[in-house]
């Protein structure tokens, strides 16, 4: 178990090991089961994820019960394919495959939850990208899952996943910057450079607030994802130029604990403040529950 | 020790959206439940505090604690209609929105009292992030248990007036060390004594089919929550 990203780039540049193939012999070691048997279960998310992502940007889309939220990842898409679109074709398809997964769970369907529902569309969307632009093999959008998975355990274990005791930082600031370093490692880098790309990833995000309209998963949280995902690719690209983050990884997660642990209870996961607490927001709310 | 051990307690849970701690952490919560009530409750009181209080409707908390106490899973389809299927099942299950803090100081918490076949147990869960859960206290048969929380964990109840009981325990014990699972253990005496313990394990590793099924042999009474 690495009990910091220092100590798991660490390990990986000693034994020249990419930090995928060190959490997939870690997962080996620590329950007991094969290779196979832990690949493929990885290989199963991952096509949870791209089934989610592909719903929810076909046709018109998918439509939450509330009817707050779905329908735009479709939009996006129909827009992407018929007229040249501002921030590029690979970033707004980027954005599709993030938003798609987050109107699916939003609207009670399968989705993976990378680390959390509320942030699962920021890690597909990342995928998408590197699948469109850099041709990502099969075999490597399942190691991006690994090493996603490894940044993920130690911003879990030293600070926290769950916008609860968090904030949204902590959910899709941390889907961001895993995802941010599992792009890294996918486009070549060394396991350094993919700990810069987490620390910007999450230094951009951090102080999000967590306040879901009408305590939904749905407004803000499904364009979050956007930003989660863009980010993440911004903050690849600049520690794959060379570019670092001053503030090393590890002082980056105890930074966004300690903000989130400074946060108001409204705007950690209670629909109270915030977005949540605007006259729209609260108008949502009359009308999802009648109260 | 980290809470989150597991590549795959961040790379998952699959799941019915739409919240992880909500959601899927909530239907693990009824399947803890489900578990320590030995199947299906006949009526359950589900107390929510903090943000459970607060958005338990929107995320969809109701039914997903309600369908892991009818043993699904969470990625299980039926999910949503979960409390429809347990009206229907005649299966009495009530929620409560506490406004005081949470027991076990967590936003995420819920406490189960739970009935079935004339027998009360209740317990204390918190949803940690990611699907993750912790159970802090089981209260049940005369035993009021405080564990640490992280799954999974095994109790075993030791009865004097079995003459093989000691043996058996031990035998437990050496086969739980052999797989480097325990990482804590603790004794809860019957709090109206008549010489019952019930002994606590918290595992580092989940227990194999056939682990469990040669310690269900050896121990009179065994529950493991996973």
């Amino acid at each position: 178990m690495f009990g910091s990203i220092a100590e798991l780039v660490g390990a990986a540049e000693k034994t020249g090991t990419p930090i995928s193939e060190l959490m997939i012999q870690q997962e080996c070691a620590r329950s007991g089961r094969t290779r196979d048997q832990v690949w493929s279960r990885m290989s199963q998310d991952l096509d949870v994820m791209l089934a989610a992502a592909k719903k929810g940007s076909e046709g018109r889309g998918v439509f939450s019960k509330t009817g707050l939220s779905g329908g735009e990842a479709a939009l996006l898409d129909r827009y992407r394919r018929s007229r040249t679109t501002l921030s590029g074709d690979t970033m707004v398809g980027a954005v599709v495959a993030a938003m798609a997964t987050n109107e699916v769970n939003a609207a009670m369907g399968v989705i993976c939850a990378t680390p959390t529902a509320g942030s699962s569309g920021t890690l597909p969307g990342v995928i998408n990208a590197l699948r469109e632009r850099i041709d990502l093999s099969r075999e490597g959008q399942v190691r991006c899952l690994f090493t996603a998975g490894a940044f993920g355990l130690v911003t879990a274990n030293k600070a926290m996943i769950a916008g609860a005791t968090g904030g949204c930082q902590a959910e899709v600031g941390s889907a961001s910057a895993m995802a941010a370093a599992a792009a890294v490692e996918a486009a070549g880098g060394d396991p350094a450079t993919c700990a810069e790309a987490f620390a910007m990833a999450l230094s951009n995000l951090l102080g999000l607030v967590c306040d879901p309209v009408a305590g939904l998963v749905e407004v803000p949280c499904i364009k979050r994802n956007a930003i989660g995902t863009a980010n993440a690719l911004i903050c690849a690209d600049i520690a794959l130029s060379g570019g670092t983050s001053k503030i090393p990884a590890d002082q980056v997660v105890a930074a966004m604990k300690s903000i989130g642990e400074a946060m108001p209870a409204s705007l950690r996961e209670t629909g109270a403040g915030g977005l949540a607490d605007t006259p729209a927001g609260r108008e949502f709310r009359k009308t999802v529950f009648g109260e | 020790m980290g809470k989150y051990r597991s590549v795959f307690d961040i790379i998952g849970p699959v799941m019915i959206g739409p919240s992880s701690s909500h959601t899927a952490g909530a239907v693990s919560i009824g399947r803890i439940g489900h578990i320590l009530a030995g199947g299906i409750p006949d009526r359950a009181v589900i107390h929510h505090y903090e943000s459970f209080a607060r958005t338990h409707k929107g995320h969809g908390t109701d039914y997903a604690i309600a369908s892991g106490l009818l043993g699904l899973a969470p990625d299980d389809p039926k999910v949503p209609n979960a409390l429809a299927i347990a009206c229907g099942m005649g299966v009495d299950i009530e929620f409560i929105e506490e406004d005081g803090d949470s027991p076990i100081h967590h936003p995420n918490t819920a406490v189960l009292d739970m009935e079935k076949d004339g027998k009360v147990v209740s317990f204390w869960a918190c949803s940690i992030g990611g699907g993750t859960i912790e159970v802090r206290r089981i209260r049940m048969d005369g035993y009021d248990m405080r564990p640490s929380g992280l799954l999974p964990m095994l109790f075993i109840e030791e009865n004097h007036s079995r003459s093989d009981s000691d043996k058996a325990l031990s035998t437990v014990e050496a086969m739980l060390g052999r797989g480097g699972h325990v990482m804590q253990k603790t004794i809860y005496p019957k709090i109206d004594g008549e010489g019952r313990r019930m002994i606590g394990f918290e595992l580092e590793h989940p227990l194999s089919a056939d682990q469990q099924d040669e310690i269900d042999v050896l121990a009179s009474r065994l529950i493991y929550l996973h």
